[in-house]
């Protein structure tokens, strides 16, 4: 029987027959269509009949054969536009009342006021008063009903866009945007994944993309473990034991030309790329004026260390600022953390838009959920997924948008409701990636966001 | 505690004690809530009326001054002014018919406290938000603590900014916004206090401003940089005993879990002039903040209330910190204020506290 946890083919839809799927920004609507990939001699049928054929053909296919199912220059294109995304995870929840949605002057809106932004009409907290010079870089979305407002299942839901079926684990955000995203002859990891405090300490999953797409994950050191060279081992002896393989594997590679000799190569390939990528994790290689504008806190850091990974082409990195989950004293935990998160993600915007990356790289900040209007006798506010916020910024938004509105007081959406299977698609568009593309496992087609995800497109540029 | 020098008790102050015909103390032994009355949002910060009359003012969450007299029959909170703050009302004192509150939306208001016409404005009196207001006890000079980590002395009368004092970091060690929260002066106002959210108490000749010594309390500030990197804690209430040898600093101790207010309530009691700590009192059964203190006037115990989603009122010797007597509140307890209605010998006071939504008054007996 075929693993339920691999991938066998993509892009497939529907009944089999050709079906047309509305073209993303860069890709020409024959791309997208199944007539597209009949074109190159491959068919829904064809794709099904690949599936039901056996576990081992498959296997040795894995994502090869998805790329032979996709259109090669669409994927090359999509690939060569060298997008990234730096997410910025407010773990532990938030307060839309704080950050994106203020309600002063209501029992709930809390002591905070709403201050103007230098886009005409668009109102912030006042905590985040640097952000409210960048506005034009960012699109706000004040109308998540997420509806889970437990830490566990909360943040498996925004972090895959859905939650796992039984028996079937979905890959987070940052593994789809590896696999779509990322080049196989990269040198440097295609998702980096940061989170230094313990509590809520999630790795990310790349659930049936595979350990290929897994996160290189950082917890306890900003460096990566076990890539650098032993000690035992001079630079030179290192340099020569490479030159030599790859002598041999070229030499071995030109003889017995295969899927699997040149997986092997590039799977050497990619190991001595992330050894040399370890200097990327090693903010002393900034100018000291660069290090200091980042400021000194640890999410600080970890903001300049994701520049750095997405200017040497790492197409996701996901920072996660812990611990938001202000259930005593709400007021002053925002203080201390909008303080951080204001000041590292406007000075991450600024550096980025500085060297030209802004316009290829999305910087979100997202978290499992917000937290209550209400407030209770701590001064603090509780677990909340019925109203909440997120944020975009840089490529692929329309900056200064505010997308979805809540009640007065912060309750409900009133308008333009939005879902994490719709954030997904949305998050997926801006990148040029279309959302309804699908991975086949076995026969069960399987989209990149969630069925009847819909993406914002007010928000899109 | 580092002492900058040495100082000597006001000379108008001497250590008094309640003392019953035989010669021994009198003691609290009970604390009752007789009574509770419901406030229309969150009550942070309490004025006393004049003497003459039962009203209590109450600043509170919906950015309001309100009226109260708890001795009515049916309690009901008379808002003073429509013309209101922009924000929560988080200081506030009174002296003769004037009172003066201020809030985080940085603002200081004069009132009349009869007509609740507003007397002055100042809309800027600091950069960040304003914690606590203190009155001198001649009703002279007002001081106020805000998040700018400045102390500012104001003229009462006229509004003038007399001083502006400037020595706590405007950071936490660990890179993040401090805050000031605590301010009192002396009963002689010769001394004003101030404590913010590391735990740095300072204590300066309120006239010149000269510093005359610091406290270091870094128990009363959790920074937890393992599991949820940030901080909580905090110096959040100061007194003086009446002959101002003593100083309690109240807050809470470590905290585990900082998501919550899951920390012993914690008082420390410093005679400050020498650089003793006198007494650390740790209350496990009754956690969180301790939001206001009060010593009684033979300074043989003092009155502290606060909490966590639960509230306290307790009553320890300052002698040796023993716990006297205590009770559970019904809400969050911001302020208080304590007094004895009647002039015999002391051993009974009156408190009355407000918090989250409502207010309590207490007696606190020796039988």
């Amino acid at each position: 029987m075929q693993s339920p946890q691999r991938p066998v083919a993509s892009r497939a839809s529907g009944s089999g027959e050709s079906i047309p799927i509305e073209p993303g920004p860069g890709i020409t609507g024959q791309d997208m269509t199944s007539q597209g990939i009949a074109s190159q001699g491959i068919t829904r049928r064809s794709i099904l009949r690949n599936a039901a054929a056996g576990a081992s053909a498959v296997v040795a296919s894995d994502m090869t054969f998805l790329n032979q199912l996709r259109s090669a220059e669409v994927a090359d294109e999509l690939k060569k536009q060298e997008k990234r995304v730096i997410l910025l995870w407010l773990a532990g929840g938030a307060s839309q009342l704080e950050t994106w949605d203020p309600k002063p002057g209501v029992k709930t809106g809390g002591p905070f006021r709403a201050i103007p932004t230098n886009v005409p009409g668009v109102r912030i907290s006042e905590l985040l008063p640097e952000l409210a010079t960048r506005m034009q870089h960012t699109a706000v979305i004040r109308s998540l009903n997420t509806k889970i407002a437990d830490h566990g299942q909360g943040a498996d839901l925004m972090e895959c866009g859905r939650l796992n079926d039984p028996g079937l684990k979905y890959p987070d955000l940052g593994a789809v945007v590896a696999r779509e995203l990322g080049r196989l002859e990269s040198r440097v990891p295609d998702y980096v994944s940061l989170y230094t405090a313990t509590e809520g300490r999630r790795k990310g999953t790349s659930g049936f993309l595979g350990a290929r797409y897994a996160p290189m994950f950082l917890s306890e050191s900003m460096t990566p473990p076990n890539i650098v060279r032993q000690d035992s081992i001079t630079e030179i002896a290192h340099q020569d034991r490479a030159a030599l393989q790859n002598a041999l594997s070229r030499r071995f590679a030109n003889a017995r030309r295969s899927q699997a000799v040149d997986s092997h190569t590039s799977a050497y390939q990619r190991v001595n790329g992330l050894m040399a990528s370890a200097e990327l994790f090693d903010i002393e290689k900034e100018p000291a004026d660069v290090r200091a504008r980042y400021g000194g806190t640890q999410f600080g850091e970890q903001c300049l260390i994701a520049r750095r990974l997405v200017e040497a082409g790492v197409p996701f990195v996901k920072v996660a600022r812990a611990w938001w989950d202000s259930h005593g004293q709400n007021f002053e935990t925002h203080q201390e953390l909008c303080a951080d998160l204001d000041h590292s993600m406007s000075v991450l915007l600024d550096d980025l838009a500085e060297r030209g990356l802004l316009q290829n790289t999305l910087v979100i900040t997202l978290g499992e959920f917000g937290r209550t209007p209400q407030i209770n006798a701590s001064l603090g506010r509780d677990h909340f997924a019925s109203a909440w916020s997120c944020s975009l910024s840089g490529h692929g938004v329309r900056g200064g948008s505010v997308w979805g509105k809540t009640d007065d007081l912060g309750q409900t959406v009133v308008e333009g409701e939005v879902g994490a299977a719709d954030l997904f698609a949305t998050i997926l568009q801006a990148l040029g990636i279309d959302h309804s593309h699908e991975y086949m496992l076995g026969a069960r087609p399987v989209p990149l966001a969630d069925f009847g995800a819909k993406p914002i497109r007010e928000v899109l540029a | 505690m580092n002492q900058q020098d040495n100082v000597e008790p006001s000379p108008s102050q001497t250590p008094e004690a309640a003392v019953e015909p035989s010669g021994a103390v009198s003691m609290p032994t009970s604390v009752k809530i007789d009574k509770t009355f419901p406030l229309p949002a969150i009550g942070f910060c309490l004025a006393a009326g004049p003497s003459s009359s039962p009203l209590v003012y109450v600043g509170t969450s919906d950015f309001s001054v309100y009226a109260v007299d708890p001795t009515a029959e049916k309690v009901e909170a008379r808002v003073l002014s429509e013309n209101r703050h922009s924000s929560y009302v988080t200081g506030l004192v009174r002296h003769g018919d004037t009172l003066v509150s201020a809030g985080y939306d940085c603002a200081i208001i004069w009132w009349n406290a009869q007509t609740g016409e507003v007397l002055r404005r100042i809309e800027n009196a600091h950069d960040k938000w304003i914690r606590r207001l203190a009155v001198s006890p001649d009703g002279t000079r007002i001081a106020s603590v805000a998040d700018d980590m400045r102390t500012k002395l104001w003229d009462f009368s006229s509004g003038e900014c007399l001083a502006v004092w400037g020595d706590y970091a405007l950071k936490t060690p660990h890179h993040f916004p401090s805050m000031l929260y605590a301010v009192t002066f002396s009963p002689d106002g010769t001394w004003l206090a101030t404590g913010d959210r590391t735990g740095k108490v300072l204590v300066r000749e309120s006239a010149t401003g000269r510093i005359v010594a610091t406290i270091e309390s870094p128990g009363m500030y959790t920074w937890d940089p393992k599991a949820r990197r940030h901080s909580i804690g905090g110096v959040r209430s100061l007194a003086f005993s009446s002959d101002s040898a003593l100083l309690a600093v109240g807050g809470i101790g470590h905290v585990d879990n900082i998501d919550h207010l899951d920390g012993v309530s914690r008082i420390e009691i410093f005679r400050w002039q020498s650089g003793e700590r006198q007494c650390l009192i740790e209350d496990n059964k009754y956690k969180g903040l301790v939001e206001a203190m009060r010593f009684a006037p033979g300074n043989q115990w003092l009155a502290a209330a606060g909490g966590n989603n639960d509230g306290f009122i307790s009553v320890f010797s300052t002698v040796d910190g023993k716990m006297l007597a205590q009770e559970k509140a019904p809400m969050h307890v911001h302020d208080f204020e304590m007094h004895s209605p009647s002039a015999q010998a002391e051993t009974e006071f009156s408190l009355i506290a407000v918090g989250y939504q409502q207010g309590v008054v207490v007696g606190i007996r020796n039988s």
